[in-house]
């Protein structure tokens, strides 16, 4: 297996599961059936995920196209520019996704309002994803089956506008001026405090120490730790569409990738269970419970291991 | 002292690029000191940064007074830092020592320990007064950190982009 293999393993995934996760979020929305929203969430925020390595990938894939020179340049450029497109309005709608989850779980049974918000965002970023997804898989197809091209078919614009997008960040981040990548290193380092500042004072705080503080209040810090996550997700994906084929071949950053996933799935975990409205209860010099301690452990673990493999970055020279 | 030198960069920096220490920081663990400087700098600046943004008000329903336990890893970042960031300097002495930035560094480091020094006296110095007390007497130095925190990183991160002399490229 390598990286075009799980580029095309996977690619299909995220564009059937935004349809499949509208579908079910609609339905909710029209039977207000609370246990389907859930679902949909959790799956628009499993799908936003599991699309990070098949947007990196396909830069290994089309660097294995390259090869072979029958196959159209354009069509690749117009699939990369839908699916920077399609990827953003995903993640967006993850990270709404995972915002109403935490609401959900907050409020448990009440029907809250201020729900209601975050429910109009993830439809709308879906609706968007949704659409920009069928563009994404459409160009996608055209690449290896010349033969469903209509002949004089007009190129698609989004698809355009998306290919446009690519290269100015990559103007803006690598030539427009020398200052521009030592800025986003700057931010990517206090994205980096942050997260790794916040979610660690709760870790240790389940595991045991600093024990007079209730864990409840401490979580209100999280906010701040997910906005931490988003600056260094965009400031990161700056660096990778600066540098594409320096990141994609580099066995440090899929190593690093690698953990974010599973960092993010046992985040994912931890909100979707009752376990994080059982934490939540712990108050001053109390016991967490076990499972709360795992996952507190693991994410200190995982997030220490990812800021080690992200400093060993620039080491990584290609692999292949 | 005066010291003759043929070069820009003085010979001391020399001596100690040719010292084994220093040789031995370039050759393996420079990386792993590296990551090593980054943990710490997560652990001294996002615990101080939690304190200062709850003296702010956020979040504003966790209790000060036990906040007054990130001391702990505050001190224990900071010596991570003063230890990697040593072994950092005697790796490559001429790239820092000649680079103003390092030194502006340096400053930002010191007003911010003496920030959160200053900070622990007057907030947590006194038992037993209210929550409110505590952010009005802690505010101005909150502030004070977070702006400096914030500058010790910008110019730290700048450290790998504005050195002029490097003996030994990397």
């Amino acid at each position: 297996m390598n990286l075009p293999h799980i580029h095309l393993l996977l690619n299909h995934w995220p564009i059937i599961g935004a349809f499949i996760a509208l579908g079910l979020f609609v339905i909710a929305l029209a039977t207000r059936n609370g246990d389907v929203r859930q679902v949909s969430l959790i799956l628009f925020a499993v799908i936003a995920l599991m699309a990070i390595p098949v947007y990196l990938s396909g830069n290994a894939a089309a660097d294995a196209l390259k090869k072979t020179p029958e196959l159209s340049k354009s069509a690749v450029e117009a699939h990369e520019g839908a699916a920077l497109l399609a990827f953003s309005f995903l993640e967006l709608t993850g990270i709404f996704s995972l915002f109403g989850l935490w609401q959900f779980s907050r409020h448990a049974k009440e029907q809250s309002h201020t729900a209601a918000w975050s429910s109009m965002a993830v439809l709308l970023c879906a609706i968007a994803t949704a659409g920009l997804m069928a563009v994404t898989g459409n160009t996608g197809g055209d690449i290896r089956h010349p033969e469903i091209v209509v002949k004089d078919a007009a190129p698609s614009a989004i698809a355009a506008m998306g290919a446009k997008t690519i290269l100015g960040l990559r103007y803006f981040v690598i030539d427009y001026s020398r200052w521009v990548w030592p800025l986003v290193e700057t931010l990517h380092f206090i994205g980096l405090i942050m997260l790794v500042g916040t979610v660690g004072i709760l870790s240790l705080r389940i595991l045991g120490f600093m024990k007079q503080l209730p864990v409840g209040p401490l979580h209100r810090l999280i906010p701040i730790g997910i906005a931490g996550l988003i600056i260094n997700v965009i400031t990161g994906f700056l660096f990778f569409i600066g540098m594409p084929f320096f990141y994609v071949f580099n066995w440090y950053f899929q190593l690093k990738i690698l953990a974010i996933g599973v960092a993010g799935a046992i985040l994912v975990l931890f909100y979707c269970t009752g376990l994080f409205r059982k934490s939540m209860n712990v108050g001053p010099g109390e016991d967490a419970p076990g499972f709360a301690k795992l996952v507190a452990l693991s994410s200190i673990v995982l997030w220490v291991v990812i800021v080690v493999i992200g400093r060993y970055i620039p080491l990584g020279e290609s692999a292949q | 002292m005066v010291q003759e030198t043929t070069t820009a960069i003085p010979e001391f920096f020399k001596t100690i690029e040719e010292g084994g220490l220093s040789m031995w920081v370039r050759d393996n663990p420079f990386w792993a000191i590296l990551s090593v400087h980054a943990l710490g700098m997560a652990l001294l600046v996002g615990a101080s940064g939690v304190l200062a943004l709850r003296l702010l008000g956020i979040p504003r329903d966790l209790p000060i007074a036990p906040l007054k336990r990130l001391y702990t890893p505050i001190w224990i970042g900071f010596w991570i830092q003063v230890v990697s960031g040593l072994l950092l300097l005697i790796g490559y002495p001429t790239k820092s020592l000649t680079n103003l930035d390092f030194y502006l560094k340096l400053v930002l480091i010191v007003a911010g320990m003496v920030v959160m020094v200053m900070l622990k006296k007057r907030v947590f110095g006194e038992a037993g007064i209210s929550e409110a007390d505590m952010m009005s007497r802690g505010k101005t130095m909150a502030i004070l950190s977070l702006v400096f925190w914030l500058g010790v990183i910008t110019s730290g991160r700048m450290l790998a982009y504005t050195y002029t002399y490097i003996s030994y490229p990397f």
